[in-house]
């Protein structure tokens, strides 16, 4: 009995979607993997013994807050996506400007929607954070900031859906598989120029932190990569530092709100776990975990707006950024958990640099309290929103790498 | 010469008569009929800053009274919906407009101190006494607001009718400029005198709101105004206008953050036109003539520019594409093939530029409080108010001009009078360059 040609085409479509899946899950534990040792294993410390109760009950209170509003919020941004995905073709009559312009005018919209419906659940944790002396950033401002930011994201879309959209004149079925990879490009391209468009650096004014820095950066083998500070004060955030760039613009941004109001020891292991990220190549990691995303969202785009005659169409594109954001927010806890171990491996790899687990141990009590964070957070809370293991967690980590190095 | 008797007509023309001197319904609004023949003359132009103190101390004498007819006025209008001494008011407009007039050199004689009508070329026809509403008596000063900043930036405010001080808005940069050019040709050029004479048309009706002789909103529509009997010149560029005055009340929200991918369009092709712009110059000095290819690039680069201002401002509502095709957008720009140019405006074409420049600052001060307030009444009312949208128009039409005789589209010079008629919406009476 001779197989049918349909059917031995369709054996070859199943062997290649196989190799396709495992190709990509390959891919992806490649980059699931960090120096974090596998055997590894955190003791359960007791959080009284590094906050009070009082803290520990008012930073749930606190943290309970701001994760339900993040998931409302979240939820209602699927809802205004939902109804923009319906209401949103109309707004086609509102453009003299082509096949493309078209387009992108429709994608600044479903910002647009997206924007309103995020501005109560904003203005809610604005004023939760205000409240417990969190932000003092006042309510007018944030809504302007919020405005203002809202035109980087407008300029993003505009670039993904000029690139998107003549992708399809190209190649009407196909685009999705040199879209995936173009966008990451293009994002690429904005991670490189980053660093010089934080406003408000300069260099590090205290010789003691500069001297630490220049160590640390050859500790990690990524000799001379540059510090800055950044004013932050006016803002009215709480401390914080990130390692930015890529190449030669690759730099690591102190706040200035945690040089100012830290010991140098802990602004010591802040630096080590932000070269952390910069020697352990963690931006090109985000990158291709991006990329490894990309391209089944962009295969999932090309198949469910194919009735509306694909994203050659500008009136799909309402429907297609309503797929991506069911599909952001589905793989929500996959890019969390990402995030969260490259996170643990920047912190291994700072106790591994400054042999300093009391500095760490201080540091996140100490973020702890200024942050109100919950230092066990909630189980349903860490799976969609941490991005961070838990301050507990994080102080285990400092606990076991002490247990494993006796004498520091 | 007192100025009582009426501007004597040029030799051997009848007299002027004024438009509204014939039957007819009165008119909604105030405005100014003008019957000024540009010729000017040079002494008095030259010291025209010493010859008007007599009048600013009038004025400022005869602004007093009006203030506390108007304050009376208030309180009688609120309860008995009429006004007093309405002939007394209308009397102190037409005077304070002649004097404005005078010292801004939109008009030649000497005024008289009486404020007769029919009595200046620049004559105000203020409008009947009639009932007014309460409602906006009540709240005047508050709806008057986005009156005086418009009033403001044409520079016909109170600080330029009162108190002597003056405050420096379009028609000073008018004026300005004008003292230059009558001193060099002995004529008022018309462009500038009819936007000396549309300030004057709005400072006019701002100030009749204001002082409670009428209860019409001042219109800012220059198109609407009579600018004299002669048609206005005609120019190789042109602008068209849109017919549409529904406006997206979600995307007039965010429009400025919408131009901003246009943005950055423009700044690209604006690197790119610096260097067309330059080898255009070569070319038009040595040839006499633009190059067409090049004379197309700028071209769109200009039409391109006029489409996203024109959706920035809101004077459109669509969402402008990326090339500046002709006739793919409401308010189109309309650019005549190339001619040949003069070589000696070609050689100093910046330096010539300059005037239009000044006043497409000015210019460009209307457009931005166009798109201001266009913003707000977008927003609630989800459309453009004609009269707004028409002044965009010329704005946009002025700096469309001012631009392509720096990018040597042309080397006709920008024709500053908001009189010139745009082409209908669906016209394309100009043939666009092959």
């Amino acid at each position: 009995m001779s197989a049918s040609p349909a059917a031995g085409r369709r054996a070859l479509v199943a062997l290649g979607i196989a190799a396709a899946v495992a190709l990509w899950i390959f891919a992806f534990l490649q980059l699931w993997q960090t120096s974090v040792p596998s055997d590894l294993s955190l003791p359960t410390l007791d959080p009284t013994h590094y906050f009070s109760q009082d803290q520990i009950d008012r930073a749930s209170s606190y943290q309970t807050f701001l994760s339900v509003d993040a998931l409302l919020a979240l939820i209602a941004q699927l809802v205004a996506l939902g109804i923009y995905a319906i209401k949103g073709p109309g707004f086609t009559r509102e453009s003299a400007a082509g096949r493309i312009g078209t387009g992108m005018l429709l994608g600044m919209l479903g910002l647009a929607f997206v924007w309103f419906s995020q501005l109560p659940f904003g203005l809610a944790e604005l004023w939760w954070e205000r409240k417990h002396d969190v932000s003092s950033q006042g309510y007018v401002t944030w809504v302007i900031d919020y405005f203002l930011a809202a035109g980087g994201e407008f300029l993003f879309i505009s670039l993904a859906l000029l690139i998107v959209m003549a992708l399809t004149g190209l190649w009407k079925r196909w685009w999705w598989v040199a879209a995936a990879p173009a966008l990451v490009a293009v994002t690429l391209v904005f991670a490189f120029v980053q660093p010089y468009l934080i406003p408000g650096q300069h260099d590090v004014h205290n010789p003691a932190i500069a001297a630490d820095a220049r160590e640390l950066a050859k500790q990690e083998g990524i000799p001379g990569t540059k510090v800055t500070v950044q004013n932050t004060h006016n803002l009215g955030g709480g401390p914080n530092a990130e390692a930015t760039g890529l190449g030669p613009t690759k730099r690591v941004i102190l706040w200035d709100t945690l040089v100012q109001r830290f010991p140098n020891s802990q602004v010591r292991v802040v630096l080590a776990h932000e070269f952390a990220h910069l020697s352990r190549d963690h931006l090109w990691k985000s990158f291709g975990f991006m990329a490894l995303l990309a391209l089944p969202i962009a295969l999932l785009v090309a198949l469910i707006t194919r009735r509306r005659g694909g994203l050659y169409e500008p009136a799909s594109v309402p429907l297609a950024i309503f797929i991506v954001a069911v599909l952001l927010f589905l793989t929500l806890p996959l890019q969390t958990a990402f995030t969260r171990r490259l996170e643990s491996e920047a912190d291994w790899v700072a106790l591994n640099t400054t042999r300093d687990p009391a500095a760490m141990t201080g540091l996140f009590e100490r973020l702890g309290r200024l942050s109100k964070a919950q230092p066990n957070p909630a189980g349903w809370d860490q799976f969609i929103f941490g991005d961070h293991p838990g301050i507990m967690q994080r102080i285990e980590m400092a606990k076991a790498w002490k247990q494993r190095n006796p004498g520091h | 010469m007192t100025g009582e008797e009426p501007a004597a007509p040029p030799p051997g023309e009848p007299p002027a008569t004024p438009p509204t001197a014939e039957a007819g319904p009165p008119a909604e609004r105030a405005t100014i009929v003008v019957t000024d023949d540009l010729e000017r003359s040079r002494v008095t132009v030259f010291f025209r800053l010493i010859l008007v103190i007599p009048h600013l101390i009038v004025l400022a004498l005869f602004s007093i009274l009006a203030i506390v007819l108007a304050i009376i006025n208030w309180f009688w209008a609120l309860f008995t919906r009429d006004t007093v001494a309405h002939d007394m008011q209308s009397r102190y407009l037409r005077y304070a407009t002649h004097v404005l007039g005078y010292l801004n050199l939109a008009a030649n004689p000497f005024p008289g101190f009486e404020g007769a009508p029919g009595s200046y070329p620049l004559d105000p026809q203020i409008p009947p006494q009639e009932p007014q509403n309460r409602w906006k008596t009540g709240f005047r000063l508050v709806l008057i607001v986005p009156a005086a900043i418009l009033a403001s930036t044409l520079g016909v405010t109170a600080s330029s009718s009162y108190s002597g001080y003056y405050s420096f808005g379009l028609i000073t940069t008018v004026a300005f400029l004008a003292w230059f050019a009558i001193m060099a040709i002995g004529r008022m050029p018309r462009g500038l005198r009819d936007l000396s004479v549309y300030c004057l048309n709005y400072g006019i009706q701002y100030w009749a709101y204001l002082l409670i002789v009428t209860d019409r909103y001042p219109d800012s529509d220059p198109l609407t105004k009579s600018y004299g009997p002669d048609p206005a010149p005609d120019h190789p560029i042109r602008i068209s206008e849109d017919a549409e005055l529904r406006r997206s009340r979600l995307t007039v929200f965010f429009r400025f953050l919408l131009f901003l991918p246009h943005y950055v369009w423009l700044a690209l092709w604006g690197i790119a036109v610096l260097f067309t712009v330059i080898a255009q110059w070569f070319v038009t000095l040595f040839a006499g003539r633009p190059a067409d290819a090049l004379h197309r690039f700028n071209g769109a680069y200009l039409r391109y520019t006029t489409q996203v201002y024109s959706y920035l401002f809101l004077v459109t509502n669509e969402f402008p594409g990326f090339v500046g095709a002709p006739g793919s957008y409401p308010v189109d720009l309309h650019i005549a093939p190339p001619e040949r140019q003069n070589r000696w405006k070609t050689g100093f074409r910046l330096i010539l530029a300059f005037p239009a420049l000044i006043v497409t600052s000015g210019v460009g001060g209307l457009l931005l409080v166009v798109g201001i307030f266009g913003w707000f009444v977008g927003l609630f009312l989800g459309r453009m108010p004609v009269g707004l949208r028409n002044l965009g128009v010329f704005a946009l039409r002025y700096s469309a001009q001012v631009n392509g005789y720096l990018l040597l589209l042309t080397d006709r010079y920008p024709f500053s009078g908001p009189s010139l008629e745009q082409l209908p919406p669906e016209s394309s009476s100009l043939p666009e360059p092959a």
